[in-house]
């Protein structure tokens, strides 16, 4: 094992991700934090964390795309989506089994948002934005009614076959995918892809002029996204076991993962978890003392108020903590 | 064989022409020197000598093939590359990052898997005046002089023999002018051929071979420097002399 851990180091290292052992050991910590955690906390704080899982998972993808790029999509609902669908309507209208299900919702997911978005690309700004909502919201109205036979129309489809069953499974499941997703845009970002698409988000025309193609650098970005949205959309619906058009294709899911991304800190791997854990265990913690909607109010005062005194997010806030703990000690 | 020539280039912008009929060439090794006020059209010609602009008609021929069907990125992987008037760094990124994508490969693949050549990327900074302590700062911490001198390094990094300079010497200082200009004639020491659009005209006479005029995108001359000065319509047209 030594050896392949050196022979990992080496090919990182050398495929220009600058990977230092500290970087090892913080995954590793983080990693063994993540699955200890059903040996310190109650079974409900484990379902409240996959959803957190989920949630990071989603908001991962979207900062692959948006938080990067600096394309604002608001049509990753839309992704997920597909991913769920899919898998739904393979497993339970055609009997697909599930190992198969799943990476065939991948592959429509990356298909159907290449179809449908990719061309939204070659515009800009608040212009890609809109087209990216719309498609959401045309899937939204769309779903119910065409081939409602499939989709199961506004009541969606149930009984969708679990892949794990009890809590402590299902926490294993949703972490160790949650892990995978953030190791692997973890490494991507650190190579020169990563680079070349954080500055297409600071001056695209720049990148261009620099000899680069930013529509293939977009293209493969949001393949990307659209793919671990898709998977990530997958693996929820079967945890669910029940998929509706509104637990989908809702502006709702999509504030969701736009806020825990921008609180947690955009352009970031941890940025995206942090905010996502952040934001499912206040709504959680807020729910004893305001049980209606207007819990979200307090939350959406509170990321208002993290955002107002740091844009970057609470990985900034940390990042200036640490800085400030080794100025103190030197 | 000429690096570029430009052949009966037009472009108009609905009923307005901004670049007609013009025709000049630059020799490879060459240093030209392309002025007229503002507005004459001179940045649109960096356009679409670039593909940043389609122009209306005309050609643009590089080493002898006519580039007008590339792309932007095909154009300087063939070897010719511009700065802007107002420097476009990647603020966030570091100097040494911001010539991290000039050094890239426009190739996925290689950017996943290839290597960060930082000796290359030293190699370039330093080339341009950057201090070792300099190459960690974001862009978004440097001086205009700085910031010209990065879009130099990134602008030499994608390998163009040619560079098309925008005002290259705006908004600078006195010092920081003397630096640009050392740096270009290293540069043309070094055999690259230039391309470059200036207001100062004390400041950019030494560092050309050749000068053309243009105004409202019509060449009005083209010579030497001082020929081109001493045209009358030149000097109606930009000095304001009648």
């Amino acid at each position: 094992m030594p050896g392949l851990a050196q022979t990992l180091f080496i090919t990182a290292s050398g495929a220009g991700m600058n990977l230092r052992p500290h970087h090892f050991i913080l995954w590793a910590l983080f990693i063994a934090g993540m699955l200890l955690m059903p040996e310190l906390v109650g079974r409900g704080t484990l379902r409240t964390m996959v959803f957190a899982c989920y949630l990071a998972i989603f908001a991962i993808s979207w900062d692959i795309l948006s938080g990067r790029t600096g394309y604002i999509s608001f049509g990753h609902p839309f992704l997920v989506g597909i991913g769920a669908y899919t898998t739904a309507i393979l497993t339970r209208r055609y009997g697909f089994p599930v190992e198969a299900s799943i990476p065939i919702a991948v592959l429509v997911t990356m298909f159907g948002g290449l179809i449908v978005l990719l061309p939204a690309l070659r515009i800009k700004g608040s212009y890609f934005a809109l087209v990216t909502l719309a498609v959401m919201e045309l899937m939204y109205q769309l779903v119910p009614v065409v081939r409602p036979d499939l989709t199961g129309g506004t009541r969606g489809i149930s009984r969708l076959p679990a892949l794990t069953r009890g809590a402590e499974n299902g926490y294993y499941l949703a972490v160790c995918l949650m892990l995978a997703v953030a190791l692997f845009a973890w490494l991507l970002m650190r190579t020169r892809l990563g680079t070349a698409l954080w500055a297409i988000g600071q001056n695209e025309e720049s990148v261009r002029g620099s000899g680069l193609s930013t529509t293939r650098l977009k293209s493969f970005a949001f393949l990307v996204s659209a793919a671990i949205a898709g998977l990530g959309g997958a693996f929820y619906a079967h945890y669910l076991g029940t998929i509706t058009p509104r637990a989908f294709f809702d502006i709702n899911v999509l504030f969701q993962i736009i806020v825990a991304v921008l609180i947690g800190g955009a352009g970031t791997i941890l940025g995206p978890i942090i905010g996502a854990f952040f934001m499912v265990f206040l709504l959680e913690w807020l729910r004893p003392f305001l049980p209606g909607q207007e819990r979200f109010f307090v939350y959406g005062a509170i990321a208002l108020l993290i955002y107002m005194y740091q844009p970057k997010g609470i990985m900034a806030i940390i990042e200036s903590g640490i800085t400030r703990l080794r100025g103190a000690r030197t | 064989m000429n690096a570029l020539e430009i052949r009966n280039l037009v472009k108009r912008f609905g009923g307005l022409t901004a670049t007609n009929d013009l025709s000049f060439d630059l020799a490879q090794g060459e240093s030209l020197g392309l002025i007229g006020p503002n507005g004459a059209g001179k940045t649109t010609v960096f356009s679409q000598i670039m593909g940043e602009l389609k122009q209306t008609s005309g050609t643009i021929t590089f080493m002898g093939r006519e580039i007008s069907g590339l792309s932007t990125p095909d154009r300087i992987a063939r070897g010719i590359s511009r700065t802007y008037q107002v420097p476009r760094p990647f603020t966030d990124l570091s100097v040494r990052e911001n010539i991290r994508v000039g050094l890239m490969p426009d190739s996925l693949r290689a950017m996943i898997f290839g290597t960060v050549d930082r000796a290359r990327e030293d190699e370039i900074a330093h080339s341009v005046g950057f201090a070792t302590t300099d190459l960690d700062r974001p862009a978004s911490e440097l001086a205009m002089g700085d910031l010209r001198k990065l879009e130099f390094a990134r602008t030499l990094a994608t390998g163009a023999k040619v560079l098309l300079l925008d005002e290259v010497f705006a908004g600078l200082t006195t010092g920081e002018i003397a630096m640009i200009a050392e740096l270009i004639q290293d540069l043309r020491g070094r055999g690259f051929t230039f391309l470059m659009v200036s207001h100062d005209l004390p400041a950019m006479e030494p560092l050309i071979d050749r000068a053309i005029a243009i105004e409202r995108g019509t060449l009005l001359a083209d010579g030497s420097f001082k020929d081109v000065l001493a045209n009358a319509e030149v000097r109606a047209s930009y000095l304001g002399e009648a």
